[in-house]
């Protein structure tokens, strides 16, 4: 089933309000949206990727035919179109650490799992994208910590490192963190939003 | 002040001792409450003499009614919550004028007073200076999706609050500290309003990306295109100044150009009184408030959002 929808003349939101309406009411396999300023075009883009179609844009003249097509449905022919950006399929991975030592029952064994445990992470390669480190995991960052250079390695290789500042100010060790960014409890959330995993030590 | 360099506000010194700063603002509501628009327009327009430096005194009304489909008790509410806003800042409404419009507009005229030497300007920004920013971002957006009716009172509930939230608290702490440079966060969203204050300048700016306060509900419509036009426009306009790091989703990205109602204030200051600086704001109820960068020595008049 095909859908077309002509929101020449309309401006944001209309478009997308439209093209949500029609794809609430009908889930056509392919949608066609003709829009005529950027904005819509890819504001209309964004609706239906959230949706899970794949979005094509054909641009004539000042117009932008955004086509979409149900993922799990009939694919679009596409023709001499431009590849879609290119993206690499990597996923997003959250480790957030509360604690400085892995698992109960030793201490000093649960001080060297961590340390095991932050240097085999990298074995997750592109996939690992954020440590959250809160609440006794932040002494993992400070001065001194065997931890340190481990998880410098990781910052440097692009994993980025969250460190609680609610915590560092608690401890005292606000000056003494040596790695990563100082942070809040929206960005630990958000970062646990946007994540496709979060893994919770 | 001349007008060749973008500042939130006009300057004018009287003596030595005391400087005017003049300007003014209104725009279309955002939220259907008449008597929440007049606050969040009020605090709109306070914002640019606070992100000066100064202390606003005095205001005039600006009102576009259209008399002819509007009752007349909607423009009371939309002023009472204009005065109260003005009563919380200590201003006094000395005036206004009034026209028939074919659309509800609202907004004032703020004088306030500065001394010379203290008038904070865009462009003092120093190398090492951390940024901090006192209000989360994404009201664009998330005005966008109260107009589309897709926003859960709850969220325009949260989202008023911010808005009607005046920077008085933020620029009476500052005003304790040695700031070197500040701006107010509105229409052409975080980076285009940083992107003025590099621009020819011999320093550029590094983000963090994670460390922006932004609004979770903002994200979620903004996957959805809820992006106001202005948000596009900004990009086109400021992303040749700009380099993302390939890590940056390009929603959070598009989000940093979202126009901001009534937005936070921008603070550049040292390094050693950054941490010190945020830790007051934060007392002062500002909990939104971080440092979102720095700035660097290179690239010049670029910003690196990291």
């Amino acid at each position: 089933m095909m859908k077309e929808l002509d929101c020449r003349g309309l401006a944001c939101p209309g478009p997308v309000l439209r093209t949500k309406d029609l794809l609430e009411n009908h889930r056509p396999d392919v949608i066609k949206v003709i829009v005529d300023n950027e904005a819509s075009k890819q504001n209309v883009k964004r609706f239906m990727e959230s949706q899970n179609y794949k979005v094509n844009v054909e641009i004539d003249g000042s117009l932008f035919y955004v086509i979409g097509s149900d993922e799990a449905g009939s694919e679009v022919q596409s023709e001499e179109r431009p590849a879609p950006e290119p993206h690499v399929e990597t996923k997003k991975i959250v480790v957030m650490i509360g604690t400085d030592r892995m698992g109960y029952g030793d201490d000093e064994l649960g001080k060297k799992l961590m340390l095991n445990f932050l240097a085999t992470l990298k074995e997750m390669g592109d996939d690992l994208w954020r440590l959250i480190l809160i609440n006794n995991g932040v002494k993992l960052t400070i001065e001194g910590s065997d931890a340190l250079p481990i998880l410098k390695e990781l910052a440097d290789n692009g994993v980025y490192i969250l460190v609680c500042g609610t915590c560092l100010t608690y401890f005292g060790l606000l000056d003494k963190k040596d790695v990563g960014e100082t942070t809040n409890m929206l960005d630990v959330v958000t970062s646990l939003q946007l994540a496709d995993k979060v893994i919770n030590i | 002040m001349g007008l060749d360099r973008a500042d939130d506000a006009g300057v004018y010194k009287i003596s030595d001792h005391l400087a005017l700063i003049q300007t003014v603002d209104f725009f279309t509501p955002i939220v259907d409450d008449p008597y929440w628009f007049g606050q969040i327009a009020a605090a709109n327009a306070l914002s640019d003499i606070y992100a000066m430096g100064g202390v606003p005194k005095t205001a005039m009304n600006l009102v576009g009614f259209p008399v002819k489909k509007m009752d007349i008790s909607v423009l009371r509410q939309i002023i009472q919550g204009g005065l109260d806003k003005m009563k919380e800042a200590g201003v006094v409404l000395v005036g206004g004028h009034s026209l028939e419009d074919d659309e509800l507009k609202y907004g004032l005229s703020v004088t306030g007073f500065v001394h010379p030497d203290r008038v904070l300007t865009k462009k003092n920004l120093k190398v090492g200076d951390h940024l901090i920013l006192t209000k989360p971002l994404g009201t664009g957006v998330i005005n966008t999706a109260i107009k589309a009716a897709l926003a859960s009172q709850q969220t325009i509930d949260k989202v008023t609050k911010i808005m009607v939230t005046t920077n008085q608290k933020a620029a009476e702490t500052m005003a304790k500290y040695e700031v070197h440079a500040c701006t107010d966060i509105t229409g052409f969203g975080l980076l285009g309003h940083i992107a003025e204050m590099v621009e020819g300048q011999n320093l550029g700016i590094r983000l963090h990306a994670s460390d922006i306060p932004i609004l979770p509900e903002a994200l979620e419509f903004a996957s959805m295109g809820l992006f106001p036009a202005g948000a596009y426009n900004n990009k086109e306009f400021r992303s040749c100044m700009v380099e993302f790091s390939p890590s940056i989703d390009s929603i959070l990205a598009d989000l940093l150009f979202d126009p901001q109602t009534s937005g936070g204030l921008l603070i550049s200051v040292s390094y050693s009184d950054a941490k010190a600086l945020v830790q007051d704001l934060h007392k002062a109820g500002l909990t939104d408030c971080s440092i979102i960068g720095q700035v660097i020595e290179n690239p010049p008049g670029k910003i690196v959002v990291t």
